[in-house]
């Protein structure tokens, strides 16, 4: 491209009036292409797609029933694939964010078991194991946090490092059986009440829709996207990046620590095991989602479906009675389409 | 105050890596208390330490051992069930010169090289719960019957659904991995049992979990939604009970579907009196271990000829009869 | 401009090595109001050292600091940036998949008014109008600032960042190599900006390879040798030649 061909440059010699974005509206084809290429929309036409085939392939898939289930497979993903999406915008990446759900669960499991004993009142009993949940997940980020700033390990390391030291202490601490006697209610909490959706789930949605609104709208996400963008830009706007990037495990842990709650509702009881594996399930829901792994490019939207497509492929392929192993495939195939239009559209732009 | 919150932060990862170390190394003596006998020293190489199957294990063996003298090296991998960590750990075992081998081998095929260094250094090997493929050097295998658990559990199904003869019935199957030995040979049980007594019930479906107790849960709840009419459910290990329970209790299905889960942890015979589980079928890994423990004493004392070359010690079920303090010995160890 | 004000910004006998590598010797450089001053020498010569040093992104071994006669002691390029004193890096100082406005406001957002911008939530619009009107203030005209940086020619983000520099500017701007890698006709209009910044009344060091454009746009020359000024005299004093001489060492 060259250089001279940009008449904007002209220094001082048009004076336009104020300018507002809307004047420099794009014509509407365009938008209309747009549109159609629009890494959301192509999401939602596969998501709607998805839906349609599992209810041809068995009716029942399309009862509410089964859109609950699919959200109870979706909330704890969800979390843990938001926190993934602040880490990755911000050109890291966070693999403890499986093991910390983990973590968090038996950690207040053991919490909720002494309140329990203790005589104290289910409702009290299970917002005070969601704080903690959401103290042990924001320790592990902290720790994270300071892997990366002070130790000056990559983030991989970093959160692999906490990735084994977490899972493990799960499996110690608990001898690698669930931790149960806590409160008699809390599975009740996981029936829906509103059409599919439950209590947890409820806190869920507000939770996505508040992480959305901070990593578009207001600073916290500016910086995020600036630091993953250009980390040396963000240093020289004067951005406190270490900082910020403390923010962003902490905040990474928290929803981890809450994901570790939400599977404590659902199953009744802190399984060590829980949350094993699932840093890929929310590496993948956010790669599917749009976020490049190169950092500074994602919407918390293409997160929300790309989490949505992974929970409804779980539960369509148990429905239409289609061994669940085959889910691995068609992530694999959705993560490699998802990065190939991309690269498709990053070429398109460029010529 | 930053300061403090890093010192903590540095602390705790230490102390966590302590963890893991010591427990790689736990070693049991116990003195002895019959002065007469030689006294022998037995090693134990399990799966994963922090397993509560293991545990109970660990608890039939210190019992054995101490009532005979000896002494006890119990050594595995605290967290992994793997022969990469399990080889060298038998190699460190070996190296000590213990009397005889007690090894749960993690796989059959990697295993058997560990077994002939033991032969070839004059240490009797005893298998239990799992073995090597080739037993010829093999003193003993001692075994939980997993198709008798299987069969067990397809009793149980039957008793718990009102099983009547030309009657048709639905049920579902929670497995864990396609490939474990355990999972195949119950599921086995399971279905052989069913054919032969019961041929009206169907396992109409099965699906892997992976280990983890939300996957259970999730195709659990799944297909008690594809399926209004089933009748029960047989989750074939602790982790498929954890699932199966939490939907079964979700969907408040409770009673109305029969859930028959394997192995007993605490979280889940809790459930039995609850009517959660209808039955759980659990092994006793304290008897085995002490059974291993008493092949490795008798072959030192009187050669290979007295011992029987594989010893399967049956289930055992667990259901709302079953006594309050039974309910208690046969919980596995936390 | 005359050169008996007191300078505005001002380092004295600045020293800096690393390890066994003197970057910096004794270097001495002051800039006033109203005034461009061209800092040229060849690579190594020490500039970078120099720039970082001003701009607030290195602690010197040894030297004096003096913005408005008062010394200073930055502590990271934030300080320096609050002082008024603004630095364009060499290296890119955009963050490409962030707008002009975002990049033009990076670090100095406008928030929403009430509890909002309490809770850092930004006012986009505003900062889209205000970030369009200010580039153009500085005579840079770019087609809609709410577009991704990315999105822009070579020489449009360069003028972007120009644009960002010396809208914020209150006192001094740095200016690191902007006509690396410009056109021709872009590299005119960056001198433009630089005129209309020291119209402003803004001190100006401009760090450049290309010696006409020094010899253009500044009132004085300093030339770094070795880590040492060898010369600081009025542009009026040099030509092509005796400047290549002088950084060369061929001529003293």
């Amino acid at each position: 491209m060259a250089l001279t061909e940009s008449p904007e440059l002209a220094p001082g010699a048009n004076p336009r009036p104020p300018a507002s974005p809307e004047s420099h509206s794009t014509p509407l084809s365009e938008r209309l292409t747009g549109f159609l290429t629009n890494q959301q929309t192509i999401l939602l036409l596969v998501l709607i797609g998805m839906v349609v085939v599992f209810s041809i392939l068995n009716p029942i898939f399309f009862s509410l029933d089964v859109f609950g289930n699919v959200l109870l497979d979706w909330g704890p993903v969800a979390l843990i694939a938001v926190a993934e999406t602040f880490v990755i915008i911000s050109g890291g990446i966070d693999l403890s964010v499986g093991a910390t759900l983990g973590f968090s669960g038996v950690i207040a499991a053991y919490a909720m078991q002494a309140m329990t004993a203790a005589g104290m009142g289910d409702s009290i009993t299970i917002l005070c194991g969601t704080l903690v949940a959401a103290a042990t997940g924001m320790f592990v980020g902290f720790v994270n946090s300071l892997l990366i700033n002070r130790l000056h390990l990559v983030p991989f390391i970093a959160t692999l490092a906490t990735l084994g030291a977490a899972g493990g202490m799960s499996i110690v601490l608990t001898g690698g059986a669930p931790v149960g006697d806590g409160p008699q209610s809390a599975i009740d909490l996981s029936v829906p009440w509103l059409g599919p959706l439950s209590w947890p789930l409820i806190v869920v949605i507000v939770v996505v829709i508040i992480a959305g609104l901070f990593l578009h709208k207001a600073r916290f996400g500016r910086y995020t996207y600036a630091i993953g963008s250009n980390p040396f830009a963000a240093l020289a706007a004067g951005i406190n990046v270490k900082r910020h990037l403390t923010k962003i495990y902490v905040l990474s842990g928290l929803l981890s620590g809450l994901a570790g709650m939400f599977l404590y509702i659902r199953l009744g009881s802190g399984a060590p095991t829980s949350g094993v594996g699932d840093e890929l399930d929310a590496i993948a829901a956010v790669v599917i989602g749009g976020v490049a792994l190169a950092g500074g490019i994602g919407r918390m939207s293409g997160t929300v479906l790309g989490s949505l497509i992974l929970a409804t492929v779980t539960s369509g392929l148990i429905i239409i009675g289609v061994e669940p192993n085959w889910k691995q495939v068609v992530v694999a195939i959705l993560i490699a389409a998802a990065v190939s239009l991309q690269a498709l559209r990053a070429n398109g732009k460029r010529s | 105050m930053k300061r403090i919150i890093q010192t903590v932060g540095a602390v705790s990862i230490a102390t966590s890596l302590l963890l893991v170390a010591s427990a790689c190394s736990s070693t049991t003596t116990a003195t002895p208390s019959t002065p007469g006998a030689k006294s022998l020293t037995i090693a134990f190489v399990m799966g994963a330490e922090a397993d509560p199957f293991f545990k109970a294990m660990k608890v039939g063996a210190t019992a054995e051992t101490s009532a005979n003298g000896d002494k006890l090296i119990w050594q595995g991998d605290p967290s992994l069930y793997s022969p990469a960590t399990q080889i060298p750990i038998v190699d460190q075992v070996l190296a000590q010169k213990p009397d005889c081998l007690v090894l749960i081998p993690t796989d059959p095929d990697a295993l058997q090289a560990s077994v002939a260094k033991a032969t070839a250094a004059k240490i009797p090997v005893v298998n239990v719960d799992t073995h090597v493929t080739d037993l010829s050097n093999v003193v003993s295998f001692i075994t939980g019957d997993n198709t008798q658990g299987g069969a067990a559990a397809a009793d149980q199904m039957a008793t718990a659904i009102g099983y009547k003869a030309g009657g048709s019935y639905k049920v579902v199957a929670g497995l864990t991995s396609a490939t474990a030995t355990t999972n195949v040979d119950r599921l086995k049980g399971f279905e052989d049992q069913l054919a032969a007594k019961y041929p009206g019930v169907t396992v109409v479906d099965t699906a892997y979990s992976q280990s983890q107790p939300a996957t259970a849960n999730s195709n659990v709840s799944n297909w008690l939604t594809k399926y209004p009419d089933l009748a029960g459910i047989f989750a074939i290990d602790g982790t498929n009970a954890t699932g199966a329970s939490s939907a079964l209790q979700a969907k408040g299905l409770t009673g109305k579907v029969a859930l028959i889960g394997y192995d007993a942890y605490k979280t889940n015979v809790d459930l039995i009196a609850k009517g959660v589980f209808t039955a759980l079928i659990a092994q006793n890994p304290a008897e085995e271990a002490k059974q291993a423990i008493d092949a490795c004493q008798s072959f030192i004392q009187t050669g290979k000829s007295s011992i029987a070359a594989k010893v399967t010690l049956p289930n055992i079920t667990m259901n709302k009869d079953t006594s309050a303090a039974d309910l208690t010995k046969y919980t596995y160890v936390q | 401009m005359t050169d008996t004000s007191a300078p505005l910004y001002e380092v004295r006998n600045i020293s800096k090595s690393y390890g066994s590598v003197i970057a910096l010797d004794n270097a001495s450089l002051a800039v006033r109001a109203g005034e461009v001053v061209g800092l040229v020498g060849d690579n190594g010569a020490g500039k970078s050292t120099l720039v970082k040093a001003l701009a607030g992104a290195h602690r010197p071994d040894s030297g004096q600091i003096f913005l408005d006669g008062i010394e200073r002691h930055w502590a990271s390029p934030h300080e320096a940036l609050q002082a008024g004193v603004e630095t364009l890096y060499q290296e890119s100082s955009l963050a490409p998949h962030l707008s002009v406005s975002a990049n033009v406001f990076l670090g100095r957002e406008i928030v929403s008014p009430g509890l909002l911008g309490k809770l850092g939530f930004l006012a986009q619009k505003k900062m889209d109008a205000e970030a369009h009107a200010d580039l153009e203030r500085v005579g840079i005209a770019v087609p809609a600032s709410n577009r991704p940086v990315s999105q822009l020619s070579g020489g449009q983000r360069q003028a972007v960042a120009i644009g960002r520099t010396v809208s914020w500017a209150r006192k001094v701007i740095i200016l690191d190599e902007p006509t690396n890698h410009l056109g021709a006709r872009q590299s005119k209009e960056v001198l433009q900006v630089i005129r209309a910044a020291k119209a402003k009344g803004l001190g100006v060091i401009f760090i450049s390879h290309t010696l006409p454009h020094i010899l253009e746009v500044t009132d004085r020359i300093v030339v770094l040798r070795l880590g040492k000024i060898v010369k600081d005299a009025p542009t009026s004093d040099f030509d092509v030649d005796t400047l290549l001489g002088t950084i060369t060492g061929l001529l003293v």
